[in-house]
């Protein structure tokens, strides 16, 4: 295994919680408004804190007070949260060639601070650490700033609510407004046409069945419609890309 | 705290925490590929769409246009997000325009 310290600056677990600053800047706000929005729906400030301690995923939070508020069960929240956290899976899947040799501490202590936006930061980062012992310390960094900024950020929205009970409708509309933003980052040519027949099968499907199942419905739907066209326009593209494709 | 928050609270650890975890505990460094990279890929935007849509455009049990303020904020959140990439400028630009809207449309 290749234990060499980079020549130039040794970069560790400090270096990697520099390069979480600008993630932590950006969490606060949403942490803030995630921990006052909990206590507006009757959560205490510590619940709000064990959520963003325990699950740490921010829009599947969002949705979850919302969805409990409005009276949906435990096991249509579980749902909720694993269609909107299987992505977690193919960010995982992509970090961990840095790794190759790691023990299972490693793999759950690293594992546990993936979201969004660590994992791009990891991959920008990690490409230029060298060696495996080094790349777990980096990324350790980035993550645990990321964590702490979202906990303790949590704890401080949670607190204001609390003691600062604030009457203001637009709370209504702060999850959706999140959506929207994170819509716009996301969308792109390549994913548009199943975007919009989401939008329209989930209309659909909402105005036709009662409950929350237009959501799973919808979903799957226009994203194995939308994945076996993909497959269906780009065959050539995608055989010249990864060299040996499976025949599907 | 409530059994059932509780009990939301570690599903929502276990599904979460599984699929961080699982590609570590299983892969030797290989990729998905194919469907089901595609599928998993398209996955939260379809989401997005289930989320938001239906929300702004449906009102009780019927699709409401003109008295809506969820629509109409929503559409100024979309235009906004688009000039301003800026998740918490976005977040209280929405609020405000809803508080806003809701207001003057009721």
């Amino acid at each position: 295994m290749n234990q060499r310290v980079s020549r130039e600056v040794k970069k560790g677990f400090a270096f990697g919680l520099r390069q979480s600053l600008t993630i932590a800047i950006g969490y606060a706000p949403v942490a803030v408004t995630f921990g006052i929005l909990a206590t507006q729906f009757g959560l205490t400030f510590w619940e709000a804190g064990l959520m963003s301690f325990l699950v740490y995923a921010g829009a599947a939070q969002f949705i979850a007070i919302a969805m409990l508020h409005q009276g949906a069960t435990v096991g249509m929240v579980g749902l909720t949260t694993l269609i909107l956290n299987s992505r977690h899976l193919l960010m995982s899947m992509s970090v961990v060639p840095n790794f190759p040799n790691r023990t299972l501490p490693w793999s759950l202590g690293l594992a546990q601070g993936l979201t969004d936006e660590t994992f791009v930061l990891n991959t920008r980062v990690l490409k230029d650490v060298d060696g495996e012992s080094n790349r777990r310390r980096v990324m350790l960094g980035i993550n645990l700033g990321a964590f702490v900024s979202w906990f303790v950020f949590t704890i401080l929205g949670g607190v204001i609510g609390k003691w600062l009970p604030v009457q203001f409708s637009g709370f209504q509309f702060a999850l959706l407004a999140l959506f929207i933003i994170l819509t716009i980052s996301s969308l792109s040519k390549k994913n548009l046409m199943t975007y919009l027949l989401a939008a329209l099968l989930a209309i659909v499907f909402k105005l036709l069945i009662p409950g929350k199942v237009y959501l799973l419905l919808s979903v799957t739907l226009a994203a194995g419609i939308g994945a076996w066209w993909r497959r269906r326009e780009l065959p050539l593209q995608n055989e010249q890309q990864k060299g040996q494709m499976p025949k599907l | 705290m409530s059994v059932r928050l509780l009990e939301t609270i570690l599903l929502m650890t276990l599904v979460t925490y599984g699929s961080r975890v699982l590609p570590f505990l299983l892969f030797k460094g290989k990729n998905v590929q194919g469907f089901a990279r595609d599928f998993i890929e398209l996955v939260p935007i379809a989401l997005l769409a289930a989320l938001v849509i239906p929300d702004l455009m449906i009102q009780g049990d019927t699709i409401a246009i003109i008295h809506n303020p969820f629509l109409w904020a929503g559409v100024l959140t979309f235009l906004f997000a688009r000039l301003v990439p800026n998740l918490f400028l976005g977040i209280i630009f929405g609020m405000s325009v809803f508080w806003g809207l809701d207001k003057f449309l009721k």
